[in-house]
């Protein structure tokens, strides 16, 4: 399996932060672009639109936003390259994107409904299960 | 110090003491103390006070001598005081109280004194390793196949003491099985004949069934003829038997020991609190055995509470539950059930609303229950088996004043309208270990009854109580001179009309043989059910006494026994529990609840202690502990009840009865009966007293669900 973009060779460290940080921005952008393939090649879209997958990626790239060691920022660099190289080539299968992209952490089944608001601790824990 | 060596420091001291003057051996050192005498060994012979007994001398001249007056005791030779020092055997006691006890081994000048004892050398070894195999001759080697297989006596002790080989190469003896009832297996090949289970039922249960049949190595254990064993206590078999001859049929091959995980904790299909130790294996309640306490059920259990457990694998409920209109249940969320219910109850007025605990009921629940009830602005609560016109102001009027232990004390026995072999059968083993130590006279009041110890049937109805308050009945003269008079009310009386006026008979009564003083309270009120302490303590007095007849919303808390034909048909009624019982045929909702072996839960029992249970297995699917349910209904009803854990709940019972934190405490009552209590104005009626349990074997909702319980009381009911 040749992919295409592994090519590219690994650049050298970055030198500064700023340098990092502009590398980090042409990361963004390069998976900004890849969007519109990602969302064809696994059917996503009637569970997901661009806008919603760019600010998936953003909130994971700004995760990690606390990081100031340019060698930290390469490595993680490094990773979402490869991660990004692995989704467009179709390395991964659908559940993995909507999974880790769509849903999130949130879990598929979100009650949303404003009934349980007004309830105490006690009664949302009750609903759940008896061991609280 | 052994006892060889400090009877023979006495006798060695005495030798020395008297031999210079032999003249002496006339002075008798038999020395009288009546003020010592034990009370109720002097009860029980009157007759054998020490003048009248014909002079007696110590055999041969025998005599004692005290270096230390306080290592004196007093024991009684054919009623006759002898003063011994400590650690004098019997023999040497009749001896000196001048019985000749006819004997070959023992002689006073030769070694019984100076006997050095060894417990480890090699023969003490050898000789129990000779024991252990004339032991394992007849028994067979199947072990691995055994249900007593790991915490049997025989495996244990072969083990320390027993030989690695055996020399017995003839065959085995075989022994055929004997058929003892649905409850205990037998395998009698594998019995060593230590007769623990013929002196158990004769002595403790009162059955004289079993016996030892034959001679030599042809004596075997049986029924002398093919029958049951119908004893109510018969599972304890299981438990004395140290090999595996009787084991439990209903546990037969389900489990071995080292698998399970014992818990410890109380039963609830009595009254009396047992406590018990659930060994389970995951979800699944295996097998149930007794835990010692002196107090309350010494190590024996009843056989309902020993073989019930499969009751909690069957007809269960365990999801929410809405009756739909054509009349079949639907199972639906709580948060759909809680909201249909809190609606509904809305729509009543408040006095329409009356709460019902069950028999199964914890205190958490059921002061849950009542401050729930409360707030919604009706006090129509109350608890099954207590009556409509309960009478919760004195303790003492309720509980089981002298104790079960406290029961071995009294001397004279009237039962009042209540079988205690059925309703609490601990209680009656106490009564009856009672009467077969002290020979204390029983007298019975109530239908005719099968009771294990000799009684006098003195009548059936309660005009018999009122001829014994009068004086004008011959037991009258039996309680008068009784020094611990015990009279022991059945709480069957509860659902009397004519409560009252039988209580003041029988307090007239009691007042009558002094049955109540400063240092003895003879009157006892004997309960039937686990909830009915706690919920007379707690308050569950209903406000009005035909509130059934004019409820609209019915909340039965697991109460399966209260009559609900007079129930409107337009009512709505809520059940929560956690069997498929009678309650369920009329409900609208069920709210699936824990049962005991699922949830901690305060206990009261009939002498007023108050007991744990702890969870053995986990709940069944989405079924809650019973006073979570009743605060989240709270919640959506509006009316939030203001505790959110089980500490929060039991600080609230402690405002309201702090006995019930005082766990495995008894509290007794504090005031006597007939203290500023205002006269009855009933008439006694004349209707005879009912049996307040028809059958001992299913007497609640889980007892009902149990195959096992159905199984005896097909078997050994008598028709």
């Amino acid at each position: 399996m040749s992919f295409t973009l592994r090519s590219v060779k690994v650049a050298p460290n970055s030198a500064s932060l700023e340098e990092a940080r502009t590398r980090v921005f042409d990361f963004f952008r390069s998976a900004c672009r890849s969007i519109p393939t990602v969302i064809d090649i696994y059917n996503l879209d009637d569970v997901v639109s661009p806008s919603q997958l760019r600010s998936s990626i953003a909130s994971q790239i700004r995760k990690n936003s606390h990081i100031t060691n340019p060698k930290v920022i390469d490595m993680l660099l490094f990773k979402g390259i490869e991660e990004l190289n692995n989704v467009a080539e179709h390395a991964k299968q659908r559940h993995h994107i909507i999974g880790q992209y769509v849903v999130g952490t949130g879990g598929l089944v979100q009650d949303l409904g404003t009934k349980d608001q007004a309830n105490s601790n006690f009664l949302k824990n009750f609903y759940e299960g008896n061991y609280f | 110090m052994g006892l060889g060596l400090l009877a023979s420091r006495a006798l060695r001291s005495s030798r020395i003491l008297t031999s210079p003057n032999p003249r002496n051996t006339i002075l008798r050192q038999i020395v009288s103390t009546p003020e010592l005498q034990n009370p109720e060994a002097a009860q029980a012979q009157p007759e054998s006070s020490p003048p009248d007994l014909p002079h007696r001398a110590p055999v041969a001249g025998a005599r004692v001598h005290f270096s230390n007056p306080e290592d004196a005791i007093e024991v009684f030779v054919d009623g006759y005081p002898v003063k011994i020092p400590k650690g004098f055997t019997v023999l040497q006691a009749c001896e000196v109280a001048g019985v000749d006890i006819p004997r070959f081994c023992y002689h006073s000048r030769l070694s019984i004194a100076g006997m050095k004892i060894k417990t480890d050398t090699p023969i003490a070894k050898k000789a129990r390793e000779g024991v252990m195999e004339f032991l394992l001759m007849n028994h067979p080697l199947d072990c691995p196949i055994c249900d007593q297989g790991g915490e049997c006596d025989l495996q244990d002790q072969s083990m320390a003491f027993g030989s690695d080989r055996g020399r017995f190469t003839e065959m085995k003896r075989s022994v055929v099985d004997k058929n003892l009832g649905p409850l205990v297996k037998t395998v009698m090949t594998r019995c060593i004949q230590c007769t623990r289970c013929v002196r158990f039922a004769s002595e403790v249960a009162g059955v004289q069934d079993l016996g030892m049949l034959g001679r030599g190595s042809g004596e075997e254990i049986g029924t002398y003829v093919e029958k049951l064993m119908t004893s109510e206590l018969s599972g304890n078999v299981i438990d004395i038997c140290p090999v595996g001859a009787l084991t439990s049929k209903p546990f037969a091959f389900k489990a071995r020991n080292w698998e399970l995980k014992g818990t410890e904790t109380i039963d609830v299909t009595d009254a009396v609190g047992s406590n018990i130790r659930i060994d389970s294996r995951g979800p699944e309640v295996m097998r149930i055995l007794p835990r010692l306490n002196e107090d309350i059920n010494e190590e024996w259990i009843s056989d309902k509470t020993r073989f019930f457990y499969d009751g909690l694998k069957r007809q269960r409920l365990n999801d929410p539950m809405i009756r739909g209109a054509d009349g079949r249940f639907k199972a639906v969320s709580w948060r759909d059930a809680l909201a249909v219910v809190a609606e509904v109850i809305h729509q009543v007025k408040p006095e329409e609303i009356v709460g019902v605990a069950g028999k199964l009921s914890d205190a958490e629940s059921m002061i849950a229950l009542k401050d729930f009830l409360n707030r919604m602005g009706s006090n129509n609560v109350w608890c099954e088996g207590n009556g409509m016109h309960p009478n919760a102001d004195l303790r003492s009027g309720y509980l089981l004043n002298s104790g079960i232990s406290g029961l071995e004390k009294a001397d004279a026995f009237l039962l009042v309208g209540t079988q205690p072999r059925v309703e609490a059968a601990m209680v009656n083993a106490r009564i009856r270990k009672t009467v077969r130590v002290t020979e204390a006279k029983v007298g019975y009041i109530g239908p005719p009854t099968d009771l294990n110890y000799d009684h006098q049937h003195l009548g059936t109805s309660p005009l018999t109580l009122k001829e014994i308050s009068e004086n004008r009945h011959p037991f009258c003269s039996t309680l008068s001179n009784a020094k611990n008079p015990s009279i022991i009310v059945g709480a069957g009386i509860f659902e009397r009309e004519d409560k009252d006026a039988i209580f003041s008979a029988i307090e007239t009564i009691a007042k009558n043989c002094k049955a109540i003083r400063p240092d003895w309270n003879g009157l006892n009120v004997l309960l039937l059910n686990a909830a009915q302490a706690a919920a007379l303590d707690l308050g569950l007095v209903p406000e009005s006494k035909n509130c059934i007849e004019s409820a609209k919303f019915l909340y039965l808390m697991g109460a399966d026994d209260v009559s609900l034909e007079k129930l409107p048909s337009d009512a709505f009624v809520v059940y929560q529990g956690h069997h498929g019982d009678r309650g369920v045929y009329r409900a609208n909702v069920i709210f699936p609840a824990s049962a005991f072996t699922e949830k901690e839960g305060t206990y009261e029992n009939t002498e007023g202690c108050a007991q744990q249970t702890l969870p053995a297995v986990p709940t069944v699917g989405d079924a809650r502990e019973d006073w979570k349910i009743i605060r989240a209904l709270s919640e959506v009803a509006g009316a939030r009840l203001p505790y959110d854990t089980v500490s929060g709940v039991r600080s609230r019972m402690r405002a309201v009865a702090p006995n019930l934190l005082r766990v495995d405490e008894r509290e007794a009552a504090t005031f006597s009966p007939s203290l500023s209590k205002p006269e009855s104005r009933q008439e006694i009626s004349s209707e005879p007293f009912g049996n307040a349990v028809e059958n001992f074997y299913m007497t609640d909702a889980i007892t009902r669900a149990s195959k096992i319980m159905a199984q005896c009381s097909a078997m050994l009911l008598k028709k």
